[in-house]
């Protein structure tokens, strides 16, 4: 039993050769070229990330027409902006946003395994695929926030939204007070992935 | 029933992972990249061919039984993107693609020289055929006239259906009952025949609103509501709902 619960000593270095190794094999195997790899990895450094989700979200806050329209219909909505293509691509076929409003706020999980979604918020960190995450955000969401320093009186109801089939989810934070007289580029800075989750709040 | 499947609510399980990076080893960018490139070249999709010699399927539903099928100890000890590892090297070995031989024995030359370059070798339109993947998606949206079981308001019983290998159920919810919160339009197909699990086909899909309270009376947070989104075939009418066979 206590084999069951050791690692490598060596376990990143191996995992690192063995990886190499398979991407080596795919190669020389014709599976993949030499630059498959790095075009997934270019793709979502210039394409696909949060830096689309922050264009939404700052739009949202200074056109509440916009924001109500993205709430309604997540797609559409999106596609009014001028973001690259594919916000329909890839783990982005069918989203769904969630506003927060006073008194509201939404939280993003994946009991099952990690749906995220991609083209506005590009992959998943860490915190977001942790079994104890999963598990806990489940059953007392506002101890989980008050861990990543967001607290959430009992006077606001959190929503969770489960993402078990395949709609992909995210969240508009409120607009932070006394940002007034920022521009939308501005405001796209005060956005963060964990914002667009729910674990925080922009600031 | 796997442990894996039933991760919502699990108790004495300390705090949570706040770290906000989305690979924590340079080595996990790969096996993403490798994993999104066999997505993109699977067989199933309507997308041009390519010189890739790869002639199977591959999608998240694959990952993913890879995942669930681990004895719930080694779920727990393997990060994230060790387990992708794993399964895909397992995926690679079990189709006939490569062997666990020539696999260790070139990961023990990579071990040795961790610099050693990689191949160079591809057709360039296995490359446009991924990132045209990326673009278009794979829409499990179907069109064809459905009519929903269920409208917005209705109170539902959640199947408790036998999974055997893979299911998009979250295992607290069976038996629970929830209300519908939204009838999604149209029907959607999941990513493979989930057996006696029961999805695949093209089918309604509702999110449905639970109270905590019910799913676990006196141990849930006050004033809070979790949501899912479930296929028909998991959703019964409060007097029939379906038990296991």
């Amino acid at each position: 039993m206590a084999d069951q619960f050791k690692y490598r000593e060596d376990r990143e270095a191996y995992s690192a050769a063995r990886v190499r190794a398979l991407e080596a094999l795919l190669i020389k195997k014709g599976i993949i070229t030499d630059r498959s790899v790095d075009t997934v990895l270019d793709y979502f450094e210039t394409k696909m990330g949060p830096f689309n989700g922050a264009k939404i979200v700052a739009r949202a806050w200074v056109d509440h027409a916009f924001k109500e329209r993205l709430v309604a219909d997540t797609p559409a909505a999106i596609a009014e902006l001028a973001l690259p293509e594919g916000m329909a691509g890839a783990e982005g076929e069918h989203m769904r946003a969630v506003a927060n409003a006073p008194g509201v706020h939404n939280l993003i999980i994946c009991t099952l395994c990690s749906c995220y979604p991609w083209p506005v918020l590009g992959l998943p960190p860490y915190w977001y695929k942790d079994p104890t995450f999963r598990s806990r955000a489940a059953r007392e969401p506002r101890a989980v926030l008050k861990e990543f320093g967001l607290a959430v009186p009992e006077s606001t109801e959190v929503k969770v939204w489960d993402s078990s089939a395949q709609i992909r989810w995210f969240v508009v934070p409120e607009r932070p007070e006394g940002t007034e007289g920022l521009s939308e580029a501005e405001l796209e800075a005060l956005v963060t992935p964990e914002a667009m989750m729910g674990v925080a709040g922009a600031a | 029933m796997k442990l894996q499947h039933y991760l919502g609510g699990l108790e004495g399980l300390g705090p949570v992972s706040t770290e906000t990076r989305v690979f924590v080893e340079p080595w996990e960018k790969r096996i993403f990249g490798i994993h999104t490139a066999m997505m993109a070249l699977s067989s199933q999709l309507p997308l041009p061919v390519t010189p890739s010699t790869f002639s199977t399927v591959w999608t998240w539903a694959d990952l993913r039984k890879g995942a669930e099928s681990l004895n719930p100890f080694d779920y727990f000890r393997f990060r994230y993107y060790e387990k992708w590892l794993g399964g895909i090297c397992g995926y690679f070995i079990a189709h006939g693609y490569i062997t666990a031989e020539e696999l260790d024995a070139l990961t023990e030359d990579y071990y040795a020289e961790p610099g050693k370059a990689l191949p160079s070798a591809g057709e360039e339109a296995i490359d446009a055929r991924i990132v045209q993947y990326l673009v278009d998606g794979d829409s499990p949206k179907r069109e064809a006239a459905v009519s929903h079981a269920f409208a917005v308001g209705e109170e539902i019983v959640v199947c408790d259906v036998p999974t055997i290998e893979h299911t998009r159920l979250p295992g607290y919810l069976r038996n629970k009952t929830g209300t519908v919160e939204t009838v999604y339009e149209g029907a959607y197909t999941y990513l493979c025949d989930t057996g006696p699990d029961g999805i695949g086909a093209a089918m309604s899909v509702y999110c449905v609103r639970f109270d905590p309270a019910t799913i676990w009376p006196g141990n849930a947070e006050p004033n809070f509501a979790i949501y899912a989104d479930l296929y028909a075939h998991y959703v019964a009418a409060r007097a029939s709902a379906r038990q296991a066979a």
